[in-house]
């Protein structure tokens, strides 16, 4: 039941899963809300993404205590139905091809210890017991409960519909309206029209620096990525996505150069029976397109890992923009100096596992109400102290 | 030169003429429907020109479009189903 | 020897006969083929010691003399390639299937002729085993084997006849053709075809076996649906007054038209490389014309390539077109256009991915107005190994029909806007794709580097 409000609804800019969680839990909590996309729902990172929930990819520090609690929320609405069928509890299987990958995953093993995220070592003889497929070319393997995977656009999809939203597509929002020297902001403009708002969340991906007024603080990261075709037999003899040590190799290193291109392998098997295999970090490429170059790349290190992959077909290639910030950590939380403007943008390609639990924050945020946990780290307020913009 | 030359369609001999496809060869031993994909429906000749996807089969370990697969004397040819790894 | 300078895809008449024109100018020319030999799905050629079947007169000796010409020429041939797409940074992609490889590829043109695809409504028990595209029975009898036992064929379109006629003169005909037009009852237009004078012994071949009585043809009919039982088919037809007809049989070809096998290609290339479109490819309009404007692309490219003012305005064009608008019009459902919504919901749709009308009605119950890309994603219609290219249509169009059942005004939504435009066209193997290659200068091929061989 909705409350019965005389005053303008909260306006969410941005239909991917950060966006449509909060308009979702806005909703569901009997805030008018209007949900606007400048295409359609999940068509920007979040409908490209690899969709997994995921700790052990993260980075030590404020983002992977965020992803413990975003894995757990998962699983907590998965049980109560409103992501079930939808979230696949499995393990993630991080795999060092080498010693100096080893002794990443040995560092990256203590931070996971220390978020309470239950991992193992696999012996070699354990490893070839649990992951026949894997190559037996391996240094050491470590393996993270409590992980799972859920398709992005399916996950914006049950929100939508579980909290009865209209989505107003194809709605590109041009501006902000302030109300005056107030400190608050009135509206959105749209074409030559302002729809009035009682609150503004942007959750605008790479679109949300520019309304904001920041429009340097973040930047794109392109990522590649290929879908097989069902095989059933062999997705039923992984039980778990594999992640390339070279992964947390290549995020540790990203931003370094321009125009670098990392890449780092994830094999994860989908519930269809298909495999999804990821993908580049691309600096600075803002078109969603493939090239053979990083489609071979990934073929070719996918088939290392798990050389029977090499005689399934690849159905799909897709690519994603994702937005990232210039420290590595997304927005989340109210716009200093504008009591009514919010942000939750900047996710990278985290935004999965991170999405449906910021929602629930930014609802609470917006609501006036004590969200669950401190978002301080990412407070939008690190960006607009003039640094930046200066 | 062999009079007959036969491939194997799920461990069957079945003959062949040169130069036709393995969906052409099946066709040619009455044999309509391959079995099911991996999704569970029924796969059978249907396009011809390799565009629909419902003609896939094994051969040596491999999907492929059956209408598009020259066949070979001793091929292998099996139904999805019958395992993918 | 260095990278081709053209490259032609796809090897029926429009492919050959671009190709032939192409390297005139004598520039290299390479023509790649996915099946092991060339002629497309008109010119299909028999298998060792298969009975060649009889073309239509206006086709007969037309695969030969252009294999002729193509013989004489110095196009370089390569069969058992598939055009899997072209990347970001114009690399054209071909699946080299007996090396297992992609080969990557950069010449200055490519032009396309991949030919058409049969268009197939979704009905009851389209997808079931014995049940084929009616073109797909067509290029099968080419090659040397007749459809067997009893034969129903059902759609709409002058295919349907020819390939009844094949089907009789190869010893088995049809029981049925069950066309939903009533060429017939359209004395006038049909009248106008006279002005087509090359198609008139065409259609005597046609037609003969229909006055000998050699098959039942059902006109103004519709099959409604088919079901199995044991070993057989069963078709039900609806006549024009309504009455039901049941036929057993044992195999089934359906046709309903077809269209540009164009699925998939960006209507927006990378630069840099120069892309025709010839044939059914660019405009479904037939064999002849197929060859005509395959020549035109031919020059057209060599002229592009070579700096000179472009000779193409593909005016030939216009008399195939307006013939095939008259037969269209000739063979137009005589009891109005199918309407999806009206099938059961169990009608399979998406044959790849098992969706169904009903599948496809839940995503649209909502209240939300979800858009063609995300029917896709969501209701995974077209998300299979065909990647939509025999189900997208339809799903769309029956999207446009619930749509405006609903008081919704909605013009049909276009394929581009469901985000399928990209490659691979077709499923390639991860491992050809691991063993992707550079055709370089030197005529060996590299592997992209940093990837180990």
């Amino acid at each position: 039941m909705r409350e019965q409000h005389s005053s303008p609804p909260v306006i969410v800019i941005g239909a991917g899963i950060v966006g449509t969680a909060t308009a979702a839990f806005l909703a569901m909590a009997g805030t008018p809300v209007r949900l606007l996309d400048a295409s359609a729902p999940a068509s920007g990172a979040t409908g490209a993404a690899d969709g997994a929930v995921s700790v052990a990819s993260k980075r030590p520090g404020p983002m992977m205590t965020m992803a413990r609690a975003g894995a757990a929320l998962y699983r907590e609405l998965a049980g109560q139905g409103l992501f079930q069928g939808l979230f696949h509890k499995r393990p993630t299987f991080l795999v060092a091809a080498s010693d100096a990958e080893a002794d990443v995953l040995s560092d990256h093993s203590k931070a996971l210890g220390e978020v309470g995220a239950p991992v193992r070592w696999l012996t070699r003889d354990g490893a070839a017991d649990r992951l026949p497929s894997l190559t037996r070319k391996v240094v050491a393997v470590l393996e993270v409960e409590d992980e799972g995977h859920a398709i992005g656009y399916s996950i914006v999809s049950r929100l939508i519909s579980a909290a009865r939203l209209k989505v107003e597509r194809y709605c590109p929002v041009a501006s902000l309206e302030y109300e005056g020297r107030s400190g608050r902001v009135s509206g959105v403009r749209v074409g030559g029209a302002v729809i009035e708002a009682s609150a503004v969340v942007v959750a605008a991906g790479g679109g949300a620096g520019r309304l904001i007024g920041l429009p340097d603080v973040s930047r794109p990261r392109r990522g590649q990525q290929l879908v097989t075709e069902r095989a059933p037999g062999l997705n039923a003899a992984l039980p778990g996505s594999l992640l390339s040590c070279s992964y947390l190799l290549s995020k540790k290193h990203e931003g370094e150069k321009a125009d670098a291109r990392g890449y780092g392998v994830v094999i994860d098997p989908l519930e269809t029976g298909q495999f999804l295999i990821g993908s580049t970090r691309e600096e600075g490429r803002t078109i969603p397109e493939n090239d053979i170059e990083a489609v071979a790349h990934l073929a070719a290190s996918a088939q290392e890992m798990v050389p029977a992959l090499g005689q399934l077909r690849i159905l799909r290639c897709f690519a994603g923009i994702r937005t990232a910030t210039c420290d590595g950590l997304p927005m989340i939380g109210r716009m200093p100096g504008t009591e009514n403007l919010f942000v939750a943008a900047g996710f990278e390609g985290d935004g999965i596992c991170l999405g449906p639990l910021t929602g629930r924050i930014m609802a609470d945020l917006v609501r006036g109400e004590e969200p669950e946990m401190d978002v301080s780290p990412f407070d939008p307020g690190r960006f607009a102290t003039g640094s930046i913009a200066a | 030169m062999t009079a007959v030359r036969t491939f194997f369609w799920q461990g069957i001999e079945v003959p062949f003429r040169a130069g036709e496809s393995v969906a052409a060869a099946l066709s040619g031993a009455n044999i309509h429907g391959f079995g099911k994909d991996n999704a569970g429906s029924q796969t059978r000749y249907f396009c011809g020109i390799g565009a629909c996807q419902c003609c896939l089969v094994r051969v040596d370990g491999r999907t492929t479009e059956a209408c598009l697969e020259p066949v070979h004397a001793g091929m292998i040819v099996t139904a999805l189903e019958d395992g993918d790894a | 020897m260095r990278e081709a300078d053209i490259i032609v895809v796809g090897g029926g008449p429009a492919g050959v006969s671009a190709a032939v024109e192409a390297a005139k100018s004598g520039l290299s020319v390479v023509l790649c083929e996915q099946r092991p030999a060339l002629g497309g799905a008109i010119h299909r050629q028999p298998a060792e010691g298969a009975a060649p079947v009889a073309a239509l007169p206006s086709l007969a000796r037309r695969w030969q003399s252009l294999s002729a010409k193509l013989s004489a020429s110095r196009v370089e041939v390569r069969t058992r390639r598939a055009f899997v797409g072209i990347d970001s940074t114009g690399a054209v992609l071909i699946d080299d299937r007996a090396a297992g490889k992609v080969e990557v590829r950069r010449p200055r043109a490519l032009i396309l002729a991949c030919g058409a695809v049969e268009r197939v409504r979704p009905r009851p028990g389209w997808h079931l085993p014995g049940v084929a595209a009616a073109g797909g029975l067509q290029v099968m009898l080419k090659e040397g084997r007749v459809p067997e036992g009893r034969v129903l064929l059902a759609g709409s379109g002058p295919l349907l006849l020819a390939l009844a006629a094949q089907m009789t003169a190869a010893g088995n005909p049809p029981v049925a053709v069950v066309e939903e037009g009533d060429p017939v009852s359209r004395p006038l237009a049909a009248t106008r075809l006279l002005t087509h004078p090359f198609i008139l012994p065409d259609m005597a071949v046609l037609m003969m076996p229909v006055l000998l009585r050699r098959f039942l043809w059902r006109r103004g009919t519709r099959l409604t649906e088919i079901t199995q039982s044991a070993d057989m088919l069963s078709a039900r037809l609806r006549a024009p007054d309504g009455r039901e007809e049941r036929f057993e049989v044992d195999r089934i070809g359906l046709h309903d038209g077809l269209r540009a096998n164009d699925f998939g290609l960006t209507a927006d290339p990378p630069s840099g490389l120069v892309i025709l479109r010839a044939g059914d490819l660019r405009e479904v309009l037939g064999a002849h014309a197929a060859e005509a404007d395959g020549a035109e692309a031919g020059r057209e490219a060599a002229a592009r390539l070579e700096g000179r003012p472009s000779c193409g305005s593909r005016s030939a064009m216009r008399r195939h077109r307006a013939l095939q608008h008259r037969l269209s019009r000739i063979f137009a459902p005589a009891q109005g256009a199918t309407v999806l919504r009206d099938c059961p919901d169990e009608t399979v749709i998406c044959r790849c991915e098992g969706r169904t009308i009903g599948h496809l009605k839940e995503q649209l119950a909502g209240p939300d107005a979800v858009s063609a890309r995300e029917l896709r994603l969501n209701g995974r219609f077209g998300m299979g190994a065909c990647q939509g290219r025999f189900c997208s249509e339809w799903a769309l169009s029956l999207m446009s029909e619930l749509r405006r059942s609903a008081g919704v005004p909605a013009s049909p939504p276009d394929f581009a806007e469901t985000g399928v435009c990209r490659w691979p066209l077709r499923p390639v193997a991860l491992s050809s794709l691991a063993n992707a290659g550079i055709y370089d200068d030197t005529r060996t091929e590299r592997h992209i580097e940093g990837i180990s061989a």
